[in-house]
């Protein structure tokens, strides 16, 4: 504890801390507090870093001398497909997560994020699908077809094992935890900031996670529908990408690089994040070019969607394609120098503090620029041609992830310690940790692109001496030790620090965002009053926020009624409209996580009775959380002297949830695209591609169900405006009448489906429809379970005319339901007849 | 919405450089596929002409836009919430254009289905 924990050391803090504080002992883990849920990603990543960085230390082994065979041909598979996967899905992306997590609501005056049990949930989706991933190599079974899964090697007639199994359904598992991520942070920075925080005084931090939480949203649902598609097809033998049965292996490709390229971008932009924030406060002025960097931002999170072709340029598509993605990928590189060139200024116009974070940042300036010109190399097709599949392009990926993504991570570690720790940490170990690592990483990724020109292919597990790879293969892999080494020295300095590091005082590096205005380690609740903010630099314009936040001369004090509580405001004017009630200590996330884990184990060991325990466990851990809203007893029951000026959230009709739904439905949409994308891409691509002559489905029962599905959604809609203009006497019939049309829906395209006698394990065909179904079914049974379940919180008083929200937040589903019901009637069903097959 | 002082204006230039772009890919994937123009015919045929066409009043559009943003940021009585998203958006439209005109270069260099 420092000493700056004294101002709010009293009464108010002990009862905010009683509030806010988890749960102690081991039932910590029902903690879903945003500062825990943050550490915890940030920790378990490091873990999984460890372990990728043995992996690519047992790499760098087997290949430093030719003709080695330390490592067995299958067994060096295994060892770079995991160190790729693991360091990608387990280790860049969730630590970024965390870091986000941790710091969004410091940075916006905020007490917590607006979804707490999600990101709970989204931890635990990520720590049990990372331990399954790397269960694998314990049991021999790890995944061999390379961080990027291409079919048909990674389909089951060449990858017959467990190890596909392993990575698509772990995989799939984490990215729950990305969406759930993408999600919470989206609605977070646009409906939580503090009072009179505009868009444009959002911290540039912001905007970077703004972008990166958008674009998982729109770029992880390709990744995860191509890891259901093929998981499907080695399970269930549905042949997607089987050539013979009107599949096509290169869809898998287009799917994993539509989600792939923009991933780059994903772990580059919060790193970018640490670098705008950063680079102020060491030159002390604020940063140059806001605006420019805003500009940039948005044009990366759009033209890095339009990229992934350049991974595949090798595969035949037309030139003039080619040409397209080439433009587009160099392109990119615009907004990337429109940022250099910002932090150059602000650092040219500044004056620079030398420390060990901007050591780091003078690590990734060097690096990430040298990996930015061989991607523009690489953008050029010829050339691509030409070093394809090489080391070159190992060496290249590297710059830019290590210098564009670990290098400034570590700076932020360094800077944001004392926010951790409430310690400094010692200057000399850690910068000899620095100049070991960036030494190593030179020798180890600068020689390798040599290597790459010289012809050497990657994912070979040993070479032959003579070739002219045999020193330099030597020189990178005792530069990987050499960086090893500083990786170790930097945890040792970290973990040295705790001990010895003198305490940090508030706000050491003189910051101007106001995460430095908490206690160092921050209490659980962040801020002990939530001040209204005008402007981008808070503790540099009003330093007295130090005082005064903590002595609670701001907002939101009053915490008798015992609820955790944050400022809700208007997306773009920051003006404040609501309280947020936020849930507390809840086991509800882990006990679905562990279910889910339960249905990926099961589907890996094809125990599919367990499987579907598990899904009946998760969904009632689901829906059992779902209940405990709004105005229920555990949450924010109805009373007499109900705040209004400004309400609770669950009293308006207006709020995060229904942001969260709108949200989470661009995801599902782009699921869909993809789902479209696959069916349109396969009738016109796939060389075998077969369409039945006549086609099975009943079509006029599918308008049949159809048209119950659209008087179901024209009902609720009447329901729920009638219930925000106030009215509510027919409310709980009008949902079970909802609620009967939904089941009658959903049992006529039941009876479609089965009456159409699709083979869905002979024709890529059929299975597209299949999967068509059972996305349309999945959709009206989740909106009609729903519904049914807001007709009983009617009737015990959960959901009324004071009580509006939860009908609100559930009318989108209803929309998106009849949407995309059509369009797939329109799209799967009477397009091909109307194109002259399939009628 | 379609206010240039609107919010909407950061994305709405890139939204419609996605949308061509989607247009463009799936454009010359599906013409390829269904009547693919000879290769003698050079860049001199239907699909690059309409794939070119396309391009072209996307990018006059683009730059519609972003004059409209432009002037509307000069305008005394916007606020300066309203004149950051005028000029925020006068760029995004303008880089959005740029990227446009830059990407459908090539239809006047290649064959499409090569």
């Amino acid at each position: 504890m420092t000493d700056s924990q004294g101002h709010d050391g009293g009464a108010q803090h002990r009862r905010l801390d009683a509030v806010w504080a988890n749960w102690p002992g081991w039932r910590t883990l029902a903690a879903v507090n945003h500062t825990s849920i943050g550490l915890r990603f940030m920790l378990t990543g490091v873990f999984f870093f460890l372990v990728g960085g043995v992996l690519a230390m047992l790499a760098r082994t087997q290949l430093a001398l030719p003709a080695q065979d330390i490592l067995s041909a299958d067994v060096y598979n295994q060892v770079f497909t995991m160190h790729g996967t693991v360091m990608m899905f387990l280790f860049a992306i969730p630590v970024l997560e965390g870091l986000a997590l941790y710091m969004i609501p410091k940075m916006i005056g905020a007490r917590d994020l607006v979804f707490p049990r999600i990101s709970s949930l989204g931890y635990y989706c990520y720590l049990f699908g990372g331990l399954i991933i790397l269960s694998s190599l314990f049991v021999g079974q790890a995944p061999d077809s390379g961080w990027f899964m291409y079919t048909p090697l990674s389909s089951a007639e060449h990858a017959p094992g467990m190890g596909s199994d392993f990575w698509l359904l772990g995989i799939t598992f984490v990215e729950i935890s990305a969406m759930a991520a993408g999600i919470e942070l989206t609605v977070s920075i646009l409906r939580s900031r503090a009072p009179g925080m505009t868009l444009r005084h959002m911290p540039i931090f912001c905007w970077y996670i703004l972008a990166m939480a958008l674009m998982i949203v729109f770029g992880f649902p390709p990744l995860i529908l191509a890891s259901v598609l093929l998981e499907l097809e080695r399970a269930a033998g549905m042949p997607f990408f089987e050539v013979a049965a009107g599949g096509d292996p290169i869809l898998w490709q287009h799917l994993f690089w539509l989600f792939g390229h923009p991933e780059v971008y994903i772990i580059f932009l919060p790193a970018a994040a640490v670098v705008s924030t950063l680079i102020p406060v060491f030159a002390q002025r604020p940063i140059v070019g806001y605006r420019w960097l805003v500009l940039a931002i948005i044009v990366t999170g759009f033209i890095s969607f339009g990229l992934w072709v350049h991974h595949m340029f090798t595969i035949g598509i037309p030139k003039l394609a080619q040409a397209f993605f080439s433009v587009a990928s160099m392109l990119v590189a615009v907004p990337t120098a429109i940022q250099l060139f910002a932090w150059l200024a602000t650092l040219w116009t500044g004056r620079v503090i030398r420390s060990l974070p901007m050591l780091w940042i003078f690590g990734f300036l060097v690096i990430f620029v040298c990996g930015g010109l061989t991607g523009v190399m690489l953008a050029l097709v010829p050339f691509n041609w030409q070093v394809h599949d090489t080391h070159f392009v190992v060496a290249h990926l590297h710059y830019v992830v290590v210098g564009g993504m670990l290098f400034p991570l570590i700076a932020g570690f360094y800077y944001w310690l004392p926010h951790f720790s409430g310690r400094m940490s010692t200057p000399v170990l850690g910068a000899l940790g620095f100049w070991l690592t960036f030494i190593g990483f030179n020798a180890t990724f600068l020689l390798m692109h040599l290597t790459g020109l010289l012809g050497m292919p990657r994912r070979v597990y040993t070479y032959e001496a003579g070739l002219g790879w045999d020193w330099l293969n030597l020189l990178s892999s005792v530069g990987g030790f050499v960086m090893a080494a500083g990786i170790a020295l930097v945890l040792l300095d970290i973990a040295l620090h705790f001990r010895f590091g003198r305490p940090a005082g508030r706000n050491p590096w003189n910051a101007d965002t106001l995460e430095w205005a908490t206690n160092t380690p921050p209490a659980p609740y962040n801020f002990a009053s939530l001040p209204a903010l005008d402007t981008r630099h808070p503790l540099w314009r009003q330093p007295e926020l130090l005082q005064s936040i903590p002595a609670g001369e701001h907002g939101l004090t009053d915490i008798r009624h015992g609820r955790r509580e944050t400022y809700g405001t208007e997306a773009v004017s920051g003006r404040l409209r609501e309280v947020i009630h936020l849930p507390g200590n809840s086991w509800l996330p882990l006990l679905g996580a562990l279910m889910l884990a339960v249905v990926c184990v099961s589907l890996l060991v094809r125990i599919y009775p367990m499987a579907l325990l598990g899904v009946v466990g998760a969904a009632v851990f689901l829906l059992r959380w779902g209940w405990e809203n709004g105005a229920h007893p555990r949450a924010a029951p109805l009373t007499a002297n109900e705040p209004d000026n400004p309400p609770l959230h669950s009293r308006t009709c207006d709020g995060p949830g229904l942001w969260g739904m709108w949200v989470t439905l661009m995801a599902n949409g782009t699921l869909y695209l993809s789902l479209l994308f696959g069916w349109f891409y396969l009738w016109t691509a796939a060389p075998q591609w077969t369409t039945p002559e006549t086609l099975s489905v009943d079509r006029v029962a599918m308008v049949a169900a159809g048209l119950v599905l659209t008087g179901a959604v024209v009902a609720y809609g009447r329901l729920v405006r009638a219930l925000c203009k106030g009215r509510a006497t027919f409310l709980a019939g009008g949902l079970l009448l909802v609620t009967t049309l939904g089941c009658l829906h959903l049992a006529v395209v039941l009876w479609a489906l089965l009456g159409a006698g699709l083979t869905p394990t002979e024709h890529a065909h059929d299975a597209m429809l299949l999967v068509m179904f059972l996305y349309l079914l999945f959709h009206a049974g989740l909106a009609t379970v729903l519904s049914l379940l807001q007709a009983l919180r009617v009737r015990l008083g959960y959901v009324g005319v004071r009580l509006p929200y939860e009908p609100v937040v559930l009318r989108p589903l209803w929309l998106y339901t009849l949407a995309v019901y059509w369009l797939s009637v329109a799209l799967f069903l009477f397009l091909p007849a109307a194109w002259g097959a399939g009628g | 919405m379609l206010q240039a002082t609107h919010p909407f204006q950061l994305v709405a230039g890139l939204l419609v450089w996605a949308i061509w772009f989607v247009v463009l890919y799936a454009g010359l994937s599906v013409g390829c596929a269904v009547a693919p123009p000879a290769a003698e015919q050079g860049d001199l045929n239907w699909l690059n002409g309409g794939l070119g066409a396309i391009s072209l009043a996307t990018t006059l559009l683009l730059v519609l836009a972003a004059w409209r943003c432009w002037q509307a940021a000069a305008v005394p009585s916007v606020d300066r919430q309203g004149a950051f998203f005028a000029r925020l958006g006068a760029a995004i439209h303008g880089v959005s254009a740029l990227a446009t005109a830059a990407i459908a270069i090539p239809v006047v260099a290649y064959p499409p289905c090569v």
